[in-house]
């Protein structure tokens, strides 16, 4: 007797291929997945890696989003496999299978699923894992120790999930076999499908926030205020997308019917009545893909184009290679830092170029017309701008000029906003601007992207402090700096030797008169590990996800094409009988399918289209400021997108129309 | 000259691999007059659907001809075959075949439609008819909300709205309680009273007795035929369940 359910279990399963293997599939697939992430989390070899922290961080966020999604995306496929067997169950329970047996056949079948998957997928993982790893270690121009690793914890961790996942989805499985009839679960397959209601509301507040969520993202010009506003338009477009695949389509369907001249057109009337209940089937599953295809196309682009982007985001943070940034510093000290270097470097006997050392205050205030005011004024709303304060000396040294200015006289060089105005107020003090200059050597150095930034060139130090210490209560102030940056004319290698050479010398600096100074010393060489780090990973985890997700776009399609092939095969007989020709059918078949299935791709196309403007001003904040270049990792994505989900759309259309003839 | 003649048709499937034949019918020959009413009767198996399935052109006979007004329709072309089932034939099946997608009203227009006539035109040919079969009421309600013998009527008014040279009708009291089932007789007397030509197959003795002529199909071949001719209902329902008997009684001594 015991034996019997083992078989039943085994048969069942068997039987319903179609539907389960490709659950299984993604079941393994899933596990694998998460079982690499976790694998590589722990591998030894990667912890050598310079800036592995951050590389780790990015792996727990995928494990976490890997185990959330797998959660309820197995919950999903599930519901379709349940709701093609409930006849099955039906039968059993009228044959004389109590609820307590079709639940011990149950817990079988789940056992089997959930062990072969687990597995399996741990299998696939061991062997994946190394794949992923030199994969990780390309992305990331490291050299990975040869050799197999095993994680124990990954182990421990996926099967701890999965069981969990499994357990799960066979206790909600499990209910619904307990609060069914036996003769619902028999007819389960076809209850008279109601006519979808007109859900006015819904409709209009999709439209509302999807537009709102547009909207936003197409207005939002500060790369900050992006930052937070993001997340909110994101969540606006999900929430809108759901109510219009949902509301909006039967509302714009029934607006159809209602046009008698329209709707009464061979082609019109079995596509109109047929798309409406279509959509009532298929509305969330289809804004699913939507949802999940436009994180697959931004996840992508973004962390493709920061990957490549990487030497230009670098150069923006660090526009010479070798860089010493010094605080709190006197004037005397600054000076005799600068020749200290100089002297260092000459006698290194290193190529180098482009020096630029100049002494200079920033900070940020706020602007509200021509009034500057301090950042923690609350009463005054203004702009953020960074400022940065440098003395007409200075700025006749780095510029090779000879300017004058007279008291209460600035130049100012505002590099990415337009400044109208003929004076500038901090408080009391007012300013005449005498020129506007539109370059300055040192533009690059705090060429912010994010942020105004304004240049004053002003008369003498003292008209800084006057203006930095304009408020006695200022928090956040920095007094002057001082800058010391040079590029070296060399190889890597060289360029590292010469930093080291140069911290090493500047942790025993000594200066004379200012005891508070600090300093700290930066080369691009040694930066650009950290830099591969998080972009590589970054990248890695794009294309792990986006493999994730488009496995599951692939497995929800393959579902729908299926059920909505047995609800279509009864439709379309019956319209034969009444005199649809063969031909017609097929066209009408085609049409709506189509137009269900690019739907999702159409409205992911749109929002990333929306959404373009956002990133662009996101990836600033990252010194991403190459827009040409996200602009072609987006297109390409897509185009690339596009092709995947046609291929995939004519591999289950193949099915459907298997079961529909 | 008869509206339907069915010549030697014989139909023999074959199994999938071609090791067994089955012959559904083995040599039919009959005629049905324009403004008849007529019943085939027969136990499972005899061939009733096969042969209504030729009738409808929905099957191919194997040999045999089946002439609507003189026209051959075995030879009808795959790509016409549609419009002419759509222009000559109407049908009511047991289990109604309406589609829930579809109001009553646009159920009963879908011929109409895929015959690309205009809004207005349909109608004013639907006004008369839903009187008829008193579906007035129901004209906006959906499949799932009214019941099975007005879902019959829907399907008849479907069938009518053609105007048909012949109505097929497949067990349409099949799925029917006793009071739908004598409703729906009721109205294919009206029809066929207004002359309309109806050719019902049934295992139904009551709905066979409503016909002008009953045909019996034994082992694809027909059997026996009952006229009404000056019959009450009720005289010919015993005369057909005589027959059902007789049969039977065949059946036995034959085995």
């Amino acid at each position: 007797m015991r034996k019997l359910y083992w078989r039943i279990a085994a048969i069942n399963i068997k039987k319903n291929g179609k539907l389960y293997f490709p659950y299984i599939l993604t079941c393994i697939l899933t596990v694998m997945m998460f079982y690499i992430m976790c694998s590589l989390q722990t591998n030894p070899g990667l912890s050598k890696l310079p800036g592995s922290d951050a590389l780790k961080a990015i792996m727990v966020l995928a494990c976490i989003i890997i185990a959330i999604f797998a959660g309820i995306f197995l919950f999903y496929t599930n519901s379709f496999l349940i709701k093609g067997r409930k006849k099955e169950f039906g039968l059993y329970n009228i044959l004389g299978m109590g609820k307590r047996h079709i639940a011990r056949v149950f817990s079988i079948e789940t056992l089997y699923v959930g062990i072969s998957s687990i597995v399996v997928g741990l299998g696939t993982g061991f062997l994946f894992d190394k794949l992923a790893i030199l994969l990780l270690c390309k992305l990331l121009k490291f050299n990975i120790p040869f050799g197999f690793y095993i994680s124990k914890i990954g182990i421990i961790l996926s099967v701890i999930v999965f069981a969990a996942i499994f357990f799960l989805i066979l206790l909600w499985n499990l209910k619904q076999v307990h609060f069914s009839k036996p003769i619902e679960l028999l007819y389960g397959g076809n209850h008279g499908e109601k006519e979808p209601k007109t859900k006015w509301v819904l409709a209009l507040f999709g439209f509302i926030t999807l537009g709102t969520g547009y909207t936003i993202a197409i207005i939002t010009e500060k790369p900050l205020s992006a930052l937070g506003l993001f997340f909110i338009a994101v969540l606006l477009v999900i929430i809108g997308t759901y109510c219009l695949f949902i509301a909006g389509s039967i509302v714009f369907l029934k607006a159809l019917r209602k046009n008698k001249n329209y709707y009464y057109k061979t082609n019109h009337f079995i596509s109109v009545s047929g798309m409406m209940y279509r959509m009532k089937q298929n509305a969330a599953g289809l804004a699913s893909i939507c949802i999940l295809s436009t994180m697959v196309l931004v996840m992508l682009s973004t962390t493709i184009s920061l990957y490549f982007g990487m030497e230009d985001a670098l150069r923006k943070q660090y526009p010479r290679d070798i860089e010493i940034n010094a605080g709190t510093i006197g004037e005397q000290d600054a000076a005799a830092m600068g020749d200290a270097l100089d002297s260092l470097i000459e006698q290194s006997c290193i190529k180098t170029k482009n020096l630029v050392k100049y002494r200079y205050a920033n900070q940020t205030l706020l602007r509200d017309g021509d009034a500057f005011y301090p950042v923690n004024n609350h009463d005054v709303s203004g702009e953020e701008t960074a400022t940065i304060f440098i003395t007409v000396d200075e700025y006749n040294r780095i510029q090779g000029k000879s300017d004058r200015l007279n008291n209460n006289e600035v130049i100012i060089y505002t590099p990415n906003n337009e400044y109208s105005f003929s004076d500038a107020c901090f408080s009391e003090l007012k300013y005449t601007i005498k020129t506007k200059i539109d370059s300055l050597n040192v533009e690059e150095y705090y060429s912010l992207q994010f942020m105004d930034v304004m240049y004053f060139i002003v008369p003498i130090e003292q008209d800084i402090y006057d203006i930095v210490y304009q408020d006695k209560n200022i928090v956040e102030w920095n007094t002057m700096r001082y800058y010391y940056g040079i590029d070296v004319d060399d190889t890597e290698e060289k360029q590292i030797e010469l930093a080291n050479k140069i911290s090493e010398y500047m942790n025993n600096y000594q200066t004379k008169e200012s005891p508070d100074a600090f300093w700290y010393t930066s080369s691009v060489a040694q930066n650009k590990n950290d830099f591969l780090a998080i972009y590589g990973g970054l990248f890695f985890m794009g294309i792990f996800l986006g493999v994730l997700f488009i496995m599951a776009t692939v497995l929800i399609m393959y579902y729908k094409q299926i059920t909505e092939g047995y609800d279509d095969r009864k439709r379309f007989d019956i319209m034969q009988k009444v005199g649809m020709c063969k031909s017609d059918v097929r066209k009408s078949i085609r049409s709506q399918v189509l137009i269900v299935f690019f739907m999702p791709l159409v409205a992911a196309g749109i929002h990333i289209a929306f959404a373009f403007k956002m990133i662009t001003r996101l990836l600033l904040v990252l010194n991403l400021t190459n827009t040409t270049l996200f602009a072609l990792c987006m297109l390409g994505t897509f185009v690339l997108f596009a092709l995947l989900y046609t291929l995939v759309y004519l591999m289950t259309a193949k099915v459907y129309y298997k079961i529909v003839e | 000259m008869s509206l339907l003649e069915v010549k030697n048709l014989k139909k023999i499937y074959t199994t999938r691999f071609g090791a067994n034949q089955v012959q559904a019918l083995s040599n039919i020959s009959f005629s049905i007059d324009e403004g008849e009413y007529v019943a085939i009767m027969g136990e499972s198996g005899s061939g009733k659907t096969t042969l209504l399935n030729i009738l409808a052109s929905l099957d191919k006979p194997t040999s045999g001809e089946v002439l609507l007004n003189g026209k051959n329709i075995v030879s009808i072309k795959e790509k016409q075959i549609s419009a002419f089932r759509r222009d000559n034939l109407g049908f009511v099946f047991q289990d109604f075949n309406l589609l829930d997608t579809f109001s009553v009203k646009d159920n009963i227009f879908l011929p109409l439609v895929l015959a690309g006539k205009k809004y207005d035109e349909m109608q004013k040919i639907l006004e008369p008819i839903a009187v008829k079969l008193s579906i007035t009421d129901i004209l906006n309600k959906f499949p799932y909300e009214i019941s099975g013998g007005q879902k019959q009527r829907t399907a008849v008014a479907r069938a009518l709205i053609t105007n048909p040279q012949i109505v097929l009708a497949d067990e349409p009291t099949g799925a029917l309680d006793s009071r739908s089932t004598d409703g729906l007789l009721r109205i294919f007397d009206q029809i066929n009273k207004n002359g309309q030509t109806i050719l019902m197959v049934t295992h139904s003795t009551k709905a066979a007795s409503h016909a002008k002529r009953v045909l019996f199909l034994r082992d694809g071949e027909v059997f026996h035929q009952l006229y009404k001719m000056s019959m009450t209902t009720d005289e010919m329902y015993g005369k057909i369940s005589d027959t059902l008997t007789m049969l039977m009684a065949g059946d036995r001594k034959n085995a």
